[in-house]
């Protein structure tokens, strides 16, 4: 029988995943982008693991959204890496140094 | 046990399902070439066999036989599994086509989505395939493929919503279910503009003439599966006929009533029409969605790429759009027999 | 039995998470990265999320994984020069992995969450989970449901305005222009006089001699 403890370890499990893979690819921006896209899925398996067990459709729901401004998150998120690399020929993102910050 | 005793049913029914397939895909070649030489006023493949109709199992035996090279600067992993992601997906999507009433493998509520999804990732076979190569050609087709096949998505899945809002349900059997009646009840003639957009745009997805641009043989030689050769190119193959076969259940289930006769329901011709079975009425429509897509390859020139692109972004997806808008008025005032 | 079905899935799931992190090409990282939502699909099917199982796949795999893959095989990535930090950051990384496992690991250790657990519902189970979701969606999410739609809007006009750009020099064609043409603006009817026979006497006789 799955228990809600399960989906929730799994899904702190993944974040960690994902928070150590922005440490860890701390120059490729696309590897970054990917790193948020696995710690937002993590999320989301809390959230269909609640919903599921207390038996709340609002979970769901909730998953619903942030599936879309995800999908809209990355789409924007490519749009501007792209035009990066077509200035500055480098994705790298320890190059992206202009405004000195 | 009885876990295993439902596995094992389950089994069962893919194994039925899939080993015809593949005889129907063989054959399917043939009687492309046969149809396409008709056209033409010439034989096709007549010598092997009865008048030919062993050739399939020659090419096939032919394809098994010859060597399966990898490129020396390939991504050798993706290279070999890109046939396969190719292919799978075409086959997968099968599970939830009802060929009669409860002749379906997986009778489930997301049957539409999980056919949109299910096509849509036949996508990744193609765009693997043409970067692992590591060859300017086969990228060069996978560019193409991937941003032809994607761009025909979105107007696909806008002309599913309109069967969607019609019939209310995901459910594919439910769907056909929906459309019971006679000829005139089916969808395609209240949603026609939306049935001509699905179909052009699912011409455009299998990479049929006329929009084969990404294997344009004249341009780019084969596109994405320019490096494949034997049995790993034979896949390619199988997976473009798969998902013809896929886009004509889908018409026909869809738009054309699935398993019902054309004149089901009239009062003299229609029990004798019902005589024939359903599987048989839904099978006779695939092949006729077949013959279509031979009839068009033979009949018309292939577009050129930004022709293409401006197509299915221009016309087709505002054709879609505004007829959902009528559709909505059509289902608002319970329009005909079909709302 | 579902249980050994989620095991297989969360493991599969966690093993192409890891690959996603750690693989050297952003292409296999992208692949991985798809096995995984592959797997989460799977997942939220066995907790009967069946709409938002198949649209993962059908919005993230088929979509926007897509996006990634289109992106990451145009732009020309220098993939080792990438690679440089990643040894030295990787103890790192791990270490605040391991102390958010910890964390979390404590958390749901503790008695709260399993007494809401053990207060779990089949309520999700009855009829559809489709109509369920649209019934919601529709009536008490309306307004969040509209905000997403314009996000999205937005998400693709920003999209094209970021990436569009017109190149001076390109040769293209203006489709309304030429569907326009008509004869009179191509071929101009001249009135000529029929052409006259030339007289076969003088040259060519001249020629032969």
């Amino acid at each position: 029988m799955i228990e809600l403890s399960h989906y929730l370890v799994l899904g702190a499990l993944l974040f960690s995943i994902g928070v150590a893979g922005i440490f860890m690819n701390r120059k490729n921006a696309i590897v970054l982008l990917m790193s948020i896209e696995l710690i937002l899925l993590s999320v989301n398996i809390n959230f269909i693991g609640f919903s599921h067990f207390l038996g709340d459709l609002a979970g769901q729901v909730f998953v619903f959204f942030v599936l879309t401004v995800a999908a809209a998150e990355a789409a924007i998120g490519l749009a501007i890496l792209v035009v990066v690399f077509r200035n500055r020929s480098t994705i790298n993102v320890g190059d992206l140094d202009s405004m000195k910050g | 046990m009885e876990y295993v005793q439902e596995v094992l049913w389950i089994l069962a029914k893919i194994v039925a399902l899939i080993l015809p397939l593949f005889g129907v895909v063989a054959y399917l070649t043939y009687a492309e070439r046969k149809v396409l030489g008709w056209m033409h006023h010439r034989k096709g493949p007549n010598r092997i066999g009865f008048g030919g109709l062993l050739q399939p199992l020659a090419d096939a035996g032919k394809m098994l036989m010859k060597e399966v090279m990898i490129p020396a600067q390939a991504d050798k992993a993706l290279f070999v599994l890109a046939p396969i992601m190719a292919f799978a997906p075409a086959l997968a999507a099968w599970a939830v086509i009802p060929f009669g009433d409860g002749l379906v493998v997986a009778d489930i509520n997301v049957g539409l989505l999980y056919l949109l999804a299910m096509t849509s990732l036949g996508v990744y076979g193609f765009i693997l395939a043409g970067w692992s190569a590591n060859s300017k050609y086969s990228m060069l087709g996978a560019m193409r493929t991937g941003a032809q096949v994607v761009s025909y998505e979105i107007a696909m899945g806008f002309a599913l919503v309109g069967v969607l809002m019609a019939s209310g349900t995901m459910n594919l059997s439910d769907i056909v279910r929906a459309q019971e009646g006679p000829f005139w009840h089916w969808y395609w003639l209240p949603l026609f503009p939306i049935f001509l957009v699905y179909w052009i745009a699912a011409v455009a997805e299998t990479n049929r003439a006329p929009f084969d641009v990404a294997e344009g043989e004249s341009e780019i030689v084969a596109g994405y599966q320019v490096e494949y050769s034997g049995i790993s190119f034979g896949i390619f193959f199988l997976a473009e006929y798969a998902n013809m076969i896929l886009i004509g259940a889908l018409a026909s289930v869809m738009f054309f009533g699935g398993w019902y006769s054309p004149f089901h329901g009239i009062p003299v011709i229609g029990p004798i029409f019902d005589l024939i079975p359903g599987p048989i009425w839904f099978i006779a429509k695939i092949a006729f969605f077949l013959f279509l897509y031979i009839w068009i390859r033979a009949t018309f020139p292939r577009y050129r790429y930004d022709q293409i692109m401006r197509l299915g972004w221009k016309v087709l997806i505002p054709v879609t759009v505004v007829w959902l808008v009528v559709e909505s008025i059509f289902v608002l005032t319970g329009f005909g027999p079909w709302f | 039995m579902q249980l050994i079905i989620f095991y297989v899935f969360a493991a599969v799931l966690l093993f192409a998470g890891a690959m996603v992190v750690s693989s050297r090409n952003p292409v296999h990282a992208a692949m991985f990265l798809v096995l995984a939502f592959f797997n989460g699909a799977a997942l939220w099917l066995l907790a009967e999320a069946e709409f938002l199982g198949v649209a993962l796949v059908l919005v993230y795999v088929g979509a926007v994984m897509v996006l990634f893959l289109f992106v990451v095989m145009m732009l020309d990535i220098n993939v080792s020069s990438m690679r440089q930090g990643f040894a030295r950051y990787l103890p790192i990384g791990i270490a605040v992995a391991a102390v958010m496992v910890l964390e979390m690991i404590l958390v749901l250790g503790s008695d709260q969450i399993n007494v809401v657990a053990a207060t779990a519902g089949g309520e999700t189970a009855v009829g559809s989970n489709i109509r369920a979701i649209g019934s919601v969606l529709y009536t008490v999410y309306l307004y969040p449901f509209e905000l997403a739609a314009m996000i999205l809007l937005l998400a693709i006009i920003a999209a094209i305005l970021l990436t569009h750009r017109r190149r001076g020099g390109t040769k293209h064609q203006d489709p309304t222009a030429q569907a326009k043409v008509r004869a009179e603006d191509r071929v101009r009817l001249v009135q000529m006089q029929a052409v006259q026979r030339r007289q076969p006497s003088n040259n060519e006789a001249g020629a032969k001699e």
